[in-house]
């Protein structure tokens, strides 16, 4: 580690250009603009924040009123010894007193209200903007780092709006009347006093010039680092098994660095602001004494004037010292909002144009629908049908774009050419929630939510009544395992979804599924890791639920697949062929090769081997 | 605050730096006074210019000084705190790499984010404030009491009263403030929560359309975030208010005895004049205590929850002894397995042998117990009862890393790390050459589609890998797994997205890998490829042998291989 007392200066230099370079370009500038929309927010609750104005104005009069009827009952009575009106003078003290605590707690009373209110405001609005992101947003990003928004950005501006606005108004209230006094006492001394403006300003600017970057760059690695440690938390199982709790704490170890550098920066140089300050107010007193004891040696003042005025040099840049504190707190703030409004800022999946709430019917219609996700072709050319009622399988290797045909279905993402239609219509007029909510999905990460069982099945339909969550349940055959669960409907999920196996979950979600009863459902591998004897009875349920509904089906066991009307066989992003099974057999193409293939390594000619 | 003091040890000459520097400033504050008054006495009422010039120069000079020793306190102050901070970081994230998952059921994921960033972020702010602001107050607070005693001890007598009386409040709000600020944690935990798993399972809230309940759940964590941060900090910003009414309060009191002292002669008007002045001086003071006892009772608030962590306790014992080259015989003897908090067995009373090099299918329903069985293996948990034995050794005593090196896991959520496909498959091998890598690559069937990808290995897989499809994570994370020659190859249900021909490829091609193959499946083409099958129930082996002894004896496994092959397949037994 070197030597303790110098490695403080030795930290690696983290050059303000280096940490523009960190932040966002495109905003770096815009801290008014951020500031402003901070405001906006604030301005919600504008009625209690004009309040808390008032009080800060009465608690500042009240503070310099105290000490005036102090100092007048020391001059009036104190040195006449006059009793009488002492306890006069008290209860008005007392009165003042009183109404300065007060004042001061209400402002604070409301003010953290109206602050708390705003970072509630932002954070769901924030949140509420992640909901309406389209999916490709979400594959760029790290969850935990998008988490740190959430938490750790909003905190900052949390922070600030706790104790800044107050200590920003009464500093601007404070200054304004010392201001005054201070010309009223000697305009001369006033101009010598305010000489240190600029030299403040100054500063301020070298200050912050540097250390806005530095505030940008410490949230933005806080974020990668929360990202990271999200990711190692959810791949536990992995880490442990590979035994790489060394590799993983090697690059914590980088991340941590480059936090530390970042935070260390800031922090340091926002630390100057309060020393610079205290520097500029003891050279004020020096000039004023220096200049002020001129000034008396000429006769121009007197020395009354020149204590006075000491006092009040001292009062004038204790507010100046709290803004420039506050200056500080703000960037960190700023630096947090940024993080936030710019996510705020993304483009939502909502579009115009996407009127249609109720879908025109249940047929779907691929039209030569091309898609590329990152300039790789994904789907070619894919063109099919599915009419209303009916059963359309998607097999073929895995990497086919089965699993983008129906992400494009959901409109997950938006093809580049050709149309895709629902019950005739473009699915890009209809409203996106809208399509959605009326299909039935059982995707390939089958997830549960913390929470009860009974919820998670709900969530496929939330105003289901328990008998319809039980039913669901029954004809996805999981009623059996639930029941054996220690609470069962009411069993809890923990975040890690300890005790219900992979099976158990997909079992979950198809029940989900089975209760949302909507026109077009939607499988995706969904029914591979079920075992057979439960499958078949799923098999039975499935066939009710498909019976007058359209079903987009990707499955792996070919024969579960033989009932459907259509199967579709798919290779490197495009459509190969398409049927019947029967169809498809007599073709004897890849289909059957496929089914073949499925045969040959069920006999018992490879047992042998 | 224990584990604060434990921390800043290590940075003590810092510390002790950052301190006395913060005594050179409050110093120059308090002499300023004095030099202002040798200008005065010395210099304007001698009316003698080179006094005057001589001590104004001085102020200046130490008003740089002053400004010195701030700027060389901001890099000890923040280098101390910083530090402090990146070690509380790194600590914590080493600790919980050690945690058993029955660790991890106790602090959620959301929970140690919060730890690991917010929680520690007050404590750094916490030492970084100690080290500059902190000692000031007090020492104002009690410089100025000895001075009104020294001045006037009985109109002192008043500030003995008030003060122990406001520090008691104070005190009784910090405590108070702890335990709330404590509760305000756990709700930022709780909107951790939901973020995260709304987030995990965005394609599942859309898919479902479920924008508004997401978002009604969220604000309800937000609101009650929000309703208990108000009241802690209602709660602590009385302590500003308090402050000022015992202050002015002792003010009202000494100007009453001091009339009455001044009247009967006992007191000067001096006196009381420079009585009041120091209680103004403590009261400027003091009102920095409010903003202490946030920090302070925050800080309380999250050093508790971070040494939760760091002080949890591992009851998963480490073996000692190393086992570099195990043959990968594996035993369970009358192994019984349950769950923490579940009251059914996962598994019950399971006995088998695998010897080296064999390949076992483990076939059974959902939640018959199959991965529970293999999670043994690798000790991401312990059984409850019988034991599990490696080369006849039992798993306890090995040591876990010697253990785990020489098992290739595949899970059955196929998970990436975000970073490239080499960074991927690394994790099976740091030193692993470029060659062996395209070999594994190519033995799990998917080097073919990485050789197509942009940047074939130097490829980008994201969170979660979200830009590969379900099988081609699956058959990474199988090379991965393959890439460090493992004794012991694991799979659970990891070709369950493969088609039946790209699976009997790669089958085929674990062949020539001479390791124990443990394979999780429900699919009886899998189970075909083994040399031995055993067939779980509820938690039970239900039958074992090989799959022709099956097809014989057991009714069960007869059924699956029925429903999976249908009568054709039948007639093929």
């Amino acid at each position: 580690m070197g030597n303790p007392w110098t490695d403080p200066f030795k930290q690696k230099r983290m050059e303000p250009a280096a940490a523009e370079e960190q932040a966002d370009k495109k905003r770096a500038e815009d801290w008014k603009g951020t500031l402003g929309r901070i405001g906006r927010y604030l301005l919600k609750s504008r009625g209690k924040l004009s309040v808390v104005v008032l009080m800060i104005a009465v608690s500042s009069l009240m503070a310099l009123a105290g000490p005036l009827i102090v100092g007048l009952s020391v001059d009036e009575f104190l040195v006449d010894g006059d009793l009488g009106m002492i306890g006069f003078v008290l209860a008005a003290l007392a009165a003042v007193y009183l109404l300065h605590s007060l004042s001061v707690f209400l402002q604070h009373f409301w003010m953290i209200q109206v602050s708390q209110r705003t970072v509630y405001d932002i954070r769901t609005s924030l949140f509420d903007q992640l909901q309406q992101l389209p999916v490709a947003f979400f594959d760029k990003r790290r969850h935990g780092e998008l988490m740190s928004r959430i938490t750790n950005d909003v905190d900052n501006i949390s922070n600030t709006l706790n104790s800044s606005i107050i200590q920003i108004v009464q500093s601007v209230l404070t200054l304004g009347g010392i201001l005054i006094v201070m010309l009223y006492l000697s305009p001369l001394l006033t101009f010598i006093t305010l000489t240190i403006v600029p030299a403040m300003v100054f500063g301020m600017k070298w200050i912050t010039k540097r250390t806005a970057p530095l505030f940008k760059a410490q949230q933005k690695r806080l974020g990668e680092m929360t990202g990271y440690v999200q990711e190692t938390m959810s791949g536990q199982r992995i880490i442990k098994s590979f035994s790489q709790e060394e590799r993983v704490i090697r690059s914590f170890e980088e991340r941590n660095a480059a936090l530390f550098q970042a935070a260390f920066w800031a922090q340091t140089i926002s630390g100057f602001i309060p020393k610079l300050m205290n520097m500029l107010n003891n050279v004020s007193f020096a000039v004023i004494a220096g200049f002020g004891g001129l000034l008396a040696l000429n006769g121009m003042i007197t020395i009354g004037v020149i204590v006075i005025f000491a006092e009040y040099a001292r009062q004038f840049t204790r507010p100046l010292n709290d803004l420039a504190n506050q200056v500080n707190v703000l960037l960190s703030a700023i630096a947090g909002a940024e993080r936030v409004f710019s996510i705020i800022d993304e483009e939502s999946e909502r579009r115009e144009g996407e009127e249609v709430r109720r879908l025109p019917g249940a047929s779907i219609a691929f039209d030569h629908v091309t898609f590329a996700y990152e300039e790789e072709t994904i789907l070619h050319d894919v063109t099919f049908q599915a009419e209303e009622g009916q059963t359309v399988a998607l097999v073929g290797p895995t990497g086919a774009g089965k699993t983008t045909t129906i992400s494009l279905l959901a409109r997950f993402y938006d093809p580049q050419e050709g149309t895709i239609r629902i019950g005739g219509s473009d699915i890009r007029s209809i409203d996106k929630e809208a399509l959605r909510g009326q299909m039935a999905f059982v995707l390939q990460d089958s997830f549960l939510f913390e929470g009860t069982i009974r919820e998670n099945i709900r969530y496929g339909r939330l105003n289901a009544s328990d008998d319809a969550v039980l039913q669901a349940a029954a004809d996805a055959n999981a009623d059996g395992f639930i029941r054996r669960l220690p609470d069962d409907y009411d069993t809890r999920i923990d975040a890690e979804g300890g005790g219900i196996s992979q099976g158990q979950r997909q079992l979950l979600a198809i029940a989900r599924a089975l209760l949302a009863d909507t026109d077009i459902l939607i499988l995706d591998e969904a029914t591979s890791s079920i075992d057979t004897i439960t499958e078949l009875k799923i098999q039975e349920a499935l066939q009710r639920l498909m019976k007058g509904r359209t079903s987009i089906v990707i499955a792996h066991r070919l024969n579960t697949i033989q009932a459907a009307d259509q199967i579709i066989v798919m290779e490197q992003g495009g459509i190969v062929e398409k049927g019947s099974h029967v169809e498809l057999m007599t073709e004897d193409g890849r289909y059957a090769d496929l089914v073949k293939s499925q045969h040959e390594s069920g006999s018992p000619a490879t047992l042998s081997s | 605050m224990v584990l604060l003091w434990s921390y800043l040890k290590k940075y003590k000459i810092a510390v002790g730096a950052a301190l006395f520097l913060t005594l050179v400033e409050l110093t120059v504050e308090l002499v300023q006074p004095l030099l202002i008054a040798r200008i005065i006495d010395e210099g304007i009422m001698m009316e003698d210019m080179s006094v005057v010039l001589f001590w104004g120069g001085v102020m200046l000079a130490l008003s740089f000084v002053a400004f010195a020793a701030g700027i060389i306190n901001s890099f000890y102050a923040s280098y101390a705190s910083q530090h402090t901070g990146r070690q509380l970081r790194s600590d914590v994230f080493s600790r919980v790499q050690t945690f058993s998952f029955q660790q991890f059921q106790q602090f959620p994921t959301a929970s140690l984010l919060t730890r690991v960033t917010n929680d520690i972020n007050q404590l750094k702010n916490t030492i970084f404030m100690s080290l500059r602001i902190i000692l000031r107050a007090p020492l104002l607070v009690v410089g100025s009491l000895v001075m009104a005693f020294f001045v006037q001890w009985q109109l002192a007598l008043v500030l003995a009263v008030t003060v122990p009386l406001l520090a008691g409040l104070l005190v009784w709000i910090m405590k108070k403030a702890a335990g709330m600020f404590k509760r305000v944690q756990q709700r930022v935990d709780a909107v951790n929560n939901t973020a995260q798993e709304n987030l995990t399972a965005i394609r599942l809230v859309k898919a479902f359309a479920r924008r508004p309940y997401e978002s009604s759940r969220f604000h309800e964590a937000s609101a009650d975030l929000q309703s208990s941060t108000v009241k802690t900090m209602r709660l602590v910003e009385v302590s500003m208010p308090l402050v000022l009414l015992l202050m002015n309060g002792s003010i009202m009191a000494v100007l009453w005895f001091g009339t009455a002292g001044v009247n009967t002669g006992g007191m000067s008007v001096g006196e009381v004049v420079a009585v009041i002045n120091y209680i103004t001086r403590m009261t400027g003071a003091l009102s920095i205590f409010s903003m202490i006892v946030i920090i302070f009772s925050r800080a309380k608030a999250s050093a508790d929850r971070v040494s939760d962590v760091l002080q949890a306790e591992d009851e998963m014992e480490d073996g000692r002894d190393e086992a570099p080259m195990l043959q990968g015989e594996v035993e369970f003897r009358g192994v019984s397995f349950q769950y923490p908090g579940i009251e059914q067995e996962a598994l019950t009373d399971i006995s088998f042998r695998a010897d080296p090099g064999e390949r076992i299918a483990v076939l059974g329903a959902a939640g018959s117990g199959k991965t529970s069985l293999v999670q043994l293996l690798p000790r991401l948990h312990d059984p409850t009862a019988g034991e599990v034995r490696m080369d006849g050794r039992k798993l306890p005593d090995l040591k876990r890393r010697s253990l785990r090196t020489q098992i290739g896991y595949v899970p059955q959520e196929a998970m990436l790390f975000t970073g490239t496909i080499t960074e991927n498959l690394q994790w099976g091998r740091e030193g692993a050459t470029r060659e062996e890598m395209e070999q594994v690559l190519k033995d799990a069937q998917i080097h073919d589609t990485i050789q197509e990808l942009p940047d074939g290995l130097d490829t980008r897989v994201g969170q979660r890998g979200v830009n590969l499809s379900g099988g081609q994570k699956q058959r990474l994370s199988i090379a991965r797994a393959l890439l460090r020659r493992p004794a012991v190859l694991l799979l659970d249900d990891s070709t369950s997205a493969l088609d039946v021909k790209t699976e009997k490829r790669l089958l085929e091609a674990l062949r020539r890998y001479r390791c124990t193959t443990i394979m999780v499946t429900q699919k009886m083409s899998t189970t075909l490829e083994a040399d031995y099958v055993l067939l779980l129930d509820e938690g039970r082996l239900q039958a074992e042998g090989t799959h022709e002894e099956l097809l014989r004896t057991s009714e069960l496994y007869q059924a699956i291989y029925r429903s999976q092959y249908g009568e054709g397949g039948a007639g093929l037994g």
